[in-house]
């Protein structure tokens, strides 16, 4: 999917409404992921994403499944099925809403990295924008699954560096921060 | 003029992003979906929430009014109360006060009702030949009522 996605962007640049927070924040996560896979040639490992999906699945089958039974067995038949459906939708939503909270906590992109001297070790980049705040913040997480060892940076830096006034994002400017970020976690090990 | 730029949206994300949208709205549709059936559990009721559809109940019920219904058992119907009741073979769900009632020593009952606004009871509402509704002609008795008065 992402040299499709590339390609793409190389054809158009993403134009956005720049005042609107959560699309900037998205564009600037998608350059970001951008520069990590094509830069960088990290492999992007979805094992979050699926997570979430799953959980969404599972919920929204459960009130399929709910739909069907009640359909073919009138209420009074159905009630016992329904209690069960109707209480795992709603398990099922507080699960969503603590596995996003806690397990996903606002990262977008997980890259492993496959070859090179150190191997398997497992990049993290989030964000976060604050609703009406131009200030937006990169975390790079660098997790070397050898020695357990678990890095980050993070940079604090308005929307206004990365987006140029017509709302293009300016992918050159964030492959400098991103750059700079993944140097100094790669020479904070070599250091150790 | 927003038709395309809807589209270069959706083709900008990748099958995930596509696949989490799609279960987004699945999500907000079920989420209407079970706490109408939770409702429907809880109250004992196939249709817990009701609109008035007719002046027959005036001055206590307008036409556009929510009933708050629940349908449990062990409550048996007494005379004076309002039920919500759907004659066999219509779809329509009637909101009157029950009038007369037989109760049998096995627990059965057969009541007649009629509109508070009504000049006559219902028994010209019920399918040909009945005479007396049962219990599993009644949707609900009436325990909340809210009026936006339109």
């Amino acid at each position: 999917m992402a040299p499709k996605e590339g390609k793409d962007k190389d054809d158009k640049p993403v134009k956005i409404n720049k005042w609107d927070g959560s699309a900037v924040k998205n564009a600037i996560d998608d350059a970001v992921k951008e520069v990590l896979t094509k830069k960088f040639n990290y492999v992007e490992n979805f094992a979050l994403m699926d997570g979430r999906l799953v959980i969404c699945s599972i919920a929204v089958g459960v009130a399929m499944f709910a739909l069907l039974w009640d359909y073919l067995y009138p209420f009074p038949l159905s009630k016992p099925v329904l209690i069960f459906c109707v209480s795992t939708y709603f398990v099922m939503m507080g699960i969503l809403t603590l596995y996003t909270t806690y397990k996903e906590k606002g990262i977008f992109a997980v890259c492993i990295q496959k070859e090179g001297p150190r191997k398997d070790c497992i990049w993290e980049a989030s964000s976060y924008l604050k609703k009406y705040d131009d200030k937006y913040n990169l975390v790079l997480a660098f997790k070397d699954s050898k020695t357990g060892a678990q890095r980050e940076t993070s940079s604090k830096k308005s929307v206004a560096n990365f987006v140029d006034v017509n709302g293009s994002v300016v992918h050159d400017i964030v492959e400098n921060e991103v750059t700079r970020l993944h140097n100094s976690l790669l020479s904070e090990r070599k250091d150790k | 003029m927003d038709v395309s730029t809807l589209f270069d949206d959706v083709k900008r994300m990748n099958k995930r992003q596509f696949l989490y949208q799609v279960l987004s709205f699945g999500m907000i549709v079920s989420s209407a979906l079970m706490i109408w059936k939770g409702l429907m559990v809880v109250t004992g009721s196939e249709s817990p929430i009701v609109v008035v559809l007719s002046g027959s109940m005036e001055p206590a019920f307008h036409r556009g009014d929510l009933l708050f219904l629940t349908n449990y058992p062990e409550e048996p119907v007494r005379v004076g109360e309002i039920v919500v009741f759907k004659v066999e073979g219509r779809d329509i769900p009637i909101v009157h006060r029950v009038l007369k009632l037989h109760e049998k020593e096995n627990g059965t009952v057969k009541f007649l009702t009629k509109g508070d606004n009504n000049s006559v009871d219902d028994r010209g509402l019920y399918a040909p030949g009945q005479l007396w509704l049962t219990k599993k002609d009644v949707v609900g008795r009436a325990r909340g009522m809210l009026s936006l008065l339109v």
